[in-house]
This record gives structure tokens, sequence and C-alpha cells, in this order.
């Protein structure tokens, strides 16, 4: 303690900075973290929050459903195979994507905080990346998370540890196929528009219409005993397309989205898997155009 | 020559008071209308120019209403500040349209003169789109001016243009006020006020603070000390001398400056005692300068009060 | 090679070397040379191209079509990652988002310069305050004045102490009030702050009373770069403002053989060196027992370069 008779002033006026200045993966993860939380509205105001919750809420409350149902029947089974859980619930997937990527995406473009990011020593691969990861990973945690709900009600049950374990590590990859693929379309829509609600509108449009025509195809398909046809129409809309590649590495018998539809045999297999990754790689190249664009102006 | 009489007149808009009890002249020359963003500038403008009716009080055209009134339209020209131009025209058809809406009898004729008083002749020809921001202001000024009006009306003209196509317009407005219009801009930046008008009208939340030469109105606030900056050949004897005198509150020697910063609260006594009492001490006066005497310092006072 | 973090004392806070940058419909900058030191450095361009395509290649976000600049001692073109963890930019447009607090987008974006997390948080605090915004930092951005708004885009140029600040218009749409207090935040940040500043306005009277050094740029073409003592020299003309009688004043200074006019309300007294013209106006002044109201040597403006082009 000082003297009672001396006194003493600090200096509160501007201070350099010397301390440390990290890299550009610090920069990345920071922008992926700020944006991961930011689609769950997390530093933002309440009302960014409700959605994401309730959303989250609605997912996970059918694997509650069958978690209990699961525990009073003493059933050795969960009623519903992981890999499926997904496919039930893509409405939900598709309106989360549909609310959360343009606020994730076109918030910045907007808003014109794009140059703020550019002004520092990020490049635009970096930005891409780091916003692409944490849609695609905002994404993955809103499916992993009713999946977990139902692991952990197995083994609660004490269902068979194996089986399950094998069974969620199959639904997990799954999640993640979905997560990817979708979260390079909304990214792309949504880095189209600035304007918050056409990105929403365009998302659901794309989804739907995509799956809605595909259906029906594929419903004819069937009907006309085209079912060649049928399996191959799922190339042609999100959802079908991360579906069937997850039927066909997991050799998964009965299509979840439509029962009637074979899952692909061993050459249509690869061109699903060659789609899949043309997608995700033409989502990225067209990020990447749009904001090399973007931090020059 | 024309006048604009505004006699205490309020517009508002359900109940937020835009202008609130206002009367001022605008006579022939120019005039800057001064205020801080939001202070009803474009709403007197536009009360002026008769695009909008006042809610009370009444604004006249040396002496017609101006509301309502087709006649006195003909003698207005009002440029507003929106960009929203046909930009898939050229300045020569933009002009002409505007000159064939006012059914000039020679609207080629008087489209041709406007432009060429502008000095856009030589981009007539020219897709409005393809125009700097500049040359925007003075088609949208040609527009205002092709059926020859005595007042023109400018909703801040200098936004966002840069110094030369400052200067041009600053010039181009100076010249419409010799030719005997009368000519009223709106502004919130001192800067361009001060270099085109010395007269100003200063509106603050939708009153009329001040009206007249900035200087003029500086020294119409007697409740407010006069500061002046001075330098002599002996600025410490020059500080004795002038605190003696009971026209001063204060006296400070500016390290800084190096000079002496002198606080009147007898503007006309201590303006008359400075050169006496220098000339009486043998003190030479290199500088007197009146430093809250610009525009900045009476705007900022007005705003304050 | 120097360190890139710690580029080398010496160097010249900017220099071009015959820059030049066309887009297909203009030429931006046209064979740009100039060299310029540490300080308040104001940019005047011609509207549109010139200005911000310069601020674009000093960031290293643009790349010229020819020609070469260097901030900092850094290569723009190739060390531009490097270059830009040393600058802060100030956008002329609006460019924050509504719905965070000026806090946690600031830490964001010190954080996005590389900063720790701690780091982030504390210069935030103290950057926030710095920059004259207090209590209203918590709340969203979107309840902000044009001034506060202002002042938030301030702090995120300088939130990671860059040894440079870009700041494009940053006196855009503020009152005089606001525009002032702006102004002598700039000169605290060159002065006090020890950060070069390049701020570009269309303001010369701004630029006039803040800034150490000058560039002008016309056409893309460099018109000038100077020291602002160089743009803003006393002239040899005295201007005597009185509060009465000024037509009286000039006939008396003419009977004491001074050249003298009337210039509107100013009376404009040649003063060709004699030292001894002084006490002449204060003696006329003082024999007419009119009032003194200014007595000051003219000064050129910077606005010159431009009706003549010789200062």
């Amino acid at each position: 303690m000082a003297p009672r008779d001396t006194g003493v002033i600090h200096d509160i006026g501007y201070r350099n900075y010397d301390g440390a200045r990290l890299g550009r993966s610090y920069l990345v993860r920071s922008l992926f973290v700020q944006s991961l939380r930011g689609a769950y509205g997390l530093g933002r105001p309440a009302r960014s929050k409700v959605m994401p919750a309730l959303l989250l809420a609605a997912i996970t409350f059918p694997a509650l459903i069958i978690v209990v149902v699961t525990m009073v029947t003493g059933s050795q089974e969960l009623p519903l195979a992981y890999t499926d859980y997904v496919p039930y619930t893509f409405y939900i997937v598709a309106v989360f994507l549909a609310a959360q990527a343009p606020q994730l995406i076109s918030h910045d473009l907007r808003f014109r905080t794009v140059p703020l990011y550019f002004s520092r020593p990020i490049n635009a691969a970096d930005y891409v990346i780091a916003k692409y990861g944490a849609l695609a990973a905002a994404l993955f945690a809103l499916m992993a998370m009713p999946l977990l709900v139902m692991y952990v009600g197995a083994m609660l049950t004490e269902l068979p540890f194996w089986a399950q374990t094998r069974g969620v590590a199959k639904g997990l990859t799954g999640a993640v196929l979905f997560a990817v693929l979708l979260a390079g379309l909304g990214a792309v829509i949504a880095s189209a528009t600035p304007r918050r609600g056409f990105g929403v509108a365009a998302i659901i449009a794309v989804i739907m219409v995509s799956y809605t025509v595909v259906s029906a195809v594929q419903g004819i398909s069937v009907e006309t005993d085209h079912v060649k046809v049928a399996t191959l129409a799922d190339l042609f809309s999100p959802f079908n397309l991360a579906n069937a590649v997850q039927l066909w590495i997991f050799d998964i018998e009965v299509n979840p989205l439509f029962d009637e539809v074979p899952t692909a045999d061993g050459g249509q297999g690869l061109l699903f898997v060659a789609m899949y990754l043309a997608c995700v790689a033409g989502s990225v190249a067209f990020l990447l155009m749009r904001y090399r664009k973007a931090s020059a102006r | 020559m024309s006048t604009i009489t505004v006699e205490r007149t309020s517009r508002w808009f359900g109940n937020v008071v835009a202008v609130n009890d206002v009367s001022m002249t605008i006579a022939p020359g120019v005039t800057g209308l001064l205020g801080p963003n939001g202070a009803g500038k474009s709403t007197l403008i536009h009360m002026m120019a008769g695009f909008l009716s006042p809610s009370a009080g009444s604004v006249t055209l040396d002496g017609e209403r101006v509301w309502h009134n087709e006649d006195v339209y003909r003698r207005i020209g009002l440029v507003p500040e929106r960009e929203s131009m046909y930009d898939f025209l050229t300045g020569g058809q933009f002009v002409l349209a505007n000159a064939q809406l006012h059914g000039l009898p020679d609207a080629g004729a008087a489209a041709g003169r406007a432009l060429a008083t502008v000095e856009m002749d030589f981009a007539a020809d020219r897709r409005i789109e393809t125009y700097s921001k500049g040359m925007r202001q003075r088609v949208k000024m040609a527009a205002a001016l092709v059926h020859d009006p005595a007042v023109l009306l400018l909703d801040e003209p200098f936004n966002g243009m840069d110094p030369r196509q400052r200067l041009q317009l600053m010039a181009l407005i100076r010249r419409m006020g010799d030719e005997g219009r009368t000519v009223l801009f709106s502004s919130h930046i001192l800067e361009e006020v001060e270099q085109v008008a010395s007269h100003i009208e200063v509106v603050v939340a939708g009153r009329h603070a001040a009206s007249g030469d900035f200087r003029a109105i500086r020294r119409l606030m007697i409740d407010r000390p006069h500061v002046f900056l001075l330098r002599s050949s002996d600025d410490r004897r020059l500080a004795a001398a002038l605190i003696a005198d009971p026209s001063t509150a204060s006296v400070e020697l500016d390290a800084r400056e190096r000079a002496l910063r002198v606080h009147a609260v007898d503007f006309p006594r201590f303006v008359v005692r400075l050169p006496l009492l220098a000339a009486e001490h043998g003190l030479r006066l290199y500088e007197v300068h009146p430093s809250d005497e610009s525009l900045e310092s009476v705007f900022s006072y007005l705003v304050a009060s | 090679m120097t360190d890139p973090l710690r580029p080398a004392q010496d160097a010249p806070l900017i220099r071009t070397a015959a820059l030049t940058k066309k887009y297909p419909r203009v030429t931006a900058l046209d064979q740009l040379t100039m060299t310029v030191d540490r300080g308040v450095i104001g940019l005047v361009g011609a509207n549109g191209a010139g200005k911000s395509t310069l601020i674009k290649i000093l960031l290293g976000l643009v790349e010229p079509t020819s020609g070469t600049a260097e901030v900092l001692g850094l290569d723009a073109a190739t060390q531009g990652p490097d270059l830009r963890r040393l600058v802060g930019y100030m956008p002329e447009h609006e460019c924050l988002p509504p719905d965070v607090s000026a806090t946690e987008y600031v830490v964001h974006l010190a954080r996005m310069s590389g900063l720790p997390p701690t780091a982030a948080r504390e210069r935030t605090a103290d950057t926030l305050r710095h920059v004259g915004l207090y209590e209203e930092r918590y709340r969203p951005i979107g309840g902000y004045s044009t001034g506060m708004r202002q002042r938030v885009k301030l702090a995120q140029a300088l939130v990671h102490d860059p040894r440079l600040v870009f700041l494009d218009e940053p006196t855009n749409g503020l009152d005089p009030v606001g525009r002032d207090e702006m102004l002598a935040l700039i000169r605290r940040v060159g002065a006090d702050f020890g950060i070069s500043v390049l701020v570009a306005s269309h303001l010369l009277g701004e630029l006039e009373r803040t800034c150490d050094h000058v560039v002008i740029i016309d056409g893309g073409r460099l018109l000038r770069s100077s020291a602002i003592g160089a743009y803003t020299g006393r002239t040899e003309v005295l201007a005597v403002e009185v509060t009465d009688e000024p037509d009286g004043l000039v006939a008396l200074l003419d009977q004491a053989g001074l050249s003298a006019r009337r210039a509107g309300k100013l009376v404009e007294v040649r003063l060709n060196g004699h030292d001894e013209a002084y006490d002449t106006v204060r003696d006329a002044v003082a024999r007419l027992g009119v009032g003194l109201v200014r007595l000051e040597q003219q000064r050129h403006r910077i606005e010159e370069v431009f009706t003549d082009g010789t200062p």
C-alpha cells in the first residue's frame, strides 16, 4: 500500500500495442467461430436466437419420442435407423438453411462490412473457408443433435453398444454429407443477393421445387417401371443427392425418402459421388470468384 | 427581380414538426440556407418551390401565393437533391423534355440555352449514366433553368462533389446571383456556404435561428465574449495594457500559438481601444484575428443556444 | 529482407513509382510517382476512380496495371497480408451491421487483425474510449447517430494499433460540430497516438486545418504533393477589417504612401516587405477612431491549385 501522503497519476492515454499479432489460421478460426455462434444467434439480440432455438427443438423432439418409446416398449432396437433421421426431418433442415445462410453470408454484403475484412490480413479464400465451414458446421450441429439424443437414450436403455455406435457413426457421417452439400448451395444463393428476403425465398424455392419435381418424376417412373430413371432422378435435387450418396456408401437397401426407388448400384454410385463432389467444388469456386471480386472493390 | 417571402410558416408531418413558425425573406442574389441534418432545410425549400403546402402561414413570391399557383411555378426552378434521373436519356433529351413539360414555344432553343448556361452543351449528346456527379448536378440545373426562372432553389447541390466540380458549381451559382436571380441553396457544410453566399439563413430543429452576414450575426451575440487572437511586438506588455481596460474579461498568453488570447466582453469598446492602446504603448500589432467569428463558431453557438 | 512486422523505421510512409491503373473505360491512375513521409497526409482526388483506387492499391487489394507501390517499406502487390497487419482502413460508405453492439463488433474485427482474445477485448475498450464512445458502446449500432457510427468506423481502423490508417471521407454526413470533433480526433491520432494518417477529402479547408502534407491527384495524374506550408504560405497582402469607414481608411493609407484597396468588407494593404506598414495601419485606424476587428496577413489556399495552378 502506498504511504498516505503520496499520490500517483497513471497514464491512461493512448498506448501502443507491442503484443502478438497472430497468423492467418487464427483469423480464419476467429471468423469461423464468430459465424458459427452467429448462426445460433449468440452474441446477437435475443430475437435472433428464437428461430434457431425453435428449429433445434423441433428437430430434436422426435428423437426424444423415439427414446421414450424404446424405453417403454423395452425393444432391443431403435424404431428408426440413424441414417433415416435426417431424410425424415429434412424440412426442418431446409428451413434452418434458408433462415441462417442469408444471416451468415448476405449480412456482410448487405451492410457492406466485407471491405472491413479485406482491409485486414485475410484474403478471399480465408473468408470463404471460414464462412462455408461455419455454415456447414451449423447445419451439422443441427442434424447431429437428435442423433446424439437417440444415441444417449440407446445407451441408457442398454441397447447393444457396438451396433448403436456403428449406427450413430453412420448417421453422423450422413449428416456431414448433407451439411457440406447444402451449406454450399445455401452460401452460393445467399452470396448472390444482399437482400435477406430474396435469399430466404430462393433457398426454400430451390430445395423444395427440386425435391417436388424429383419426387414426381420418381413417382411416374416407378409407376411405369422405369426404376433406373427413378434412381438417377436423385441427381437433380440436393437433398436427394446427399441421401443417395449416403445410401450407396452404407449400402442401405431401403430409401427413406421414397422406398420404391432402388439404391444406386456400383456405376451409378460413382456417378452420384462425382456429382456430389462437382457441386461442392462448384460452390467453392463460385464463392471464391464472388469474394475475389468483392475484395477488389 | 423577385423576392420570396415566408411568413409564420410551419409544416408538420403527423406530429413531426419539420418547420416551426419560420419567417424569412429571400431577396435577389445568393442566399445560403444553413442547418444541421434534419433541420427542415429540404421541407422549407420544397414549400418555396410549391411542392409542399405549408401547414400554417404562407409562402409567397412577389406577393403571390406559391402553393397551387401555376403562374408562380413558371418563375421558379428547383434543383432537387435526389439523384433520380433518367439515366437512359442523353443530357440534351432530359433538358428538352423539361422544356416541353413547361410548354415553352421553342423548347429546343430553350434547352440549348440552358445547357450552354451551365456549360454542358459539349456533353448534351451523351447518356446521363456516363456523367460524373458534377455533370449530373449541372444537367439538373439546366433542367431547372430551362424556362429562365427568376428564382433558383438548390437542395444540397454540393453533396459528394470533388474540389474541381465544387469550384465550377460555385462560380455558376455566383453568376446566377450576379445576373439578378434570386438563388437559394441549402448546405450543412460551412466551407462552401462561406465561399458562395455572404447572406445566410440558419435553421436549427425547424426554427429560424439567425439571418444575415455571419460576422454580423456573431456580433449580435453580446451574451458571449468575443475571442481575439493577437500577435504584437511585445505580447506581455500588450496583455498588461488590455487587462487594465474594462472591455476585456481575461487575457491569456498562449504558449503554443505564441499569441495573446483575449476575451472581450464589450466588443465595440474593445475594437476601438485596441489600436489606441497599442499606439500609446508603442506596440506593433502584427495580427488581430477574431478567432470565434468563423462560420463554424457562429454556427456552433447558434446550435448550442 | 526486413521483418515484415517491424518495418524499417527509415522507410518512407508511402512510395509509388510510375503507378498506373487502367480500367476498360477510364485510366484511374496515370504514372503516379510520389514519396510521402510520416504524419497526417491529405489526399485530394477527383470523384470516382482515382482516390479509391489508390487506397485499394495501397492496401494491396487491387493490382496496378504497371508501376509499384510501397507502404511502410512493404511492396503492396506482393506483401499485401503483411502490410494489412500494419494499416487500418475506414471506408467512406456505411459498413456497420445494425444488430450488434460496437463492443462486440470491434472486438471481432480486432481479432480479425490478429490480436489474441484478451488483447482484442482490452484494446477495444481503450480505443472506443479514445474515439469518444462511452455507455452507448454496449447498445446495438442500429440506434447510433451518424457521428457515433463514424467513431465506430474509426475505432475499428485503429484497434490493432496500426502504423498508418486510411480514412476515406471521414467527415461525410457529419454536422459542422461533428465535423470539428472528427477533425480534432484525426489530429490526435496523428500527434498523440503516433499513427500516420492518410485522409481523403473533398473539402480543402478541412485538409488545410488538419494535414501536414497534401497530395493532389487530378485526372489520375499527380498534380502536386507538398507540405501544407507550401500551399498555405503567407502572401504579401495584409487584410484589415474595421467597424466603420473603410473608404476613409483606404484614403488615409494612400496618403501615407501605402497601396490599399477595398475588397468587400476588407481593406487589402500591400506590405512589400515593410514592417512599418503595420504601424501605419494601426495609427490610421486609431486616428479614424473606428474599431479594428481584423488585421492579418492573407494566406494562400489549396484551392488555388485548381484555379490557376500557382499558389
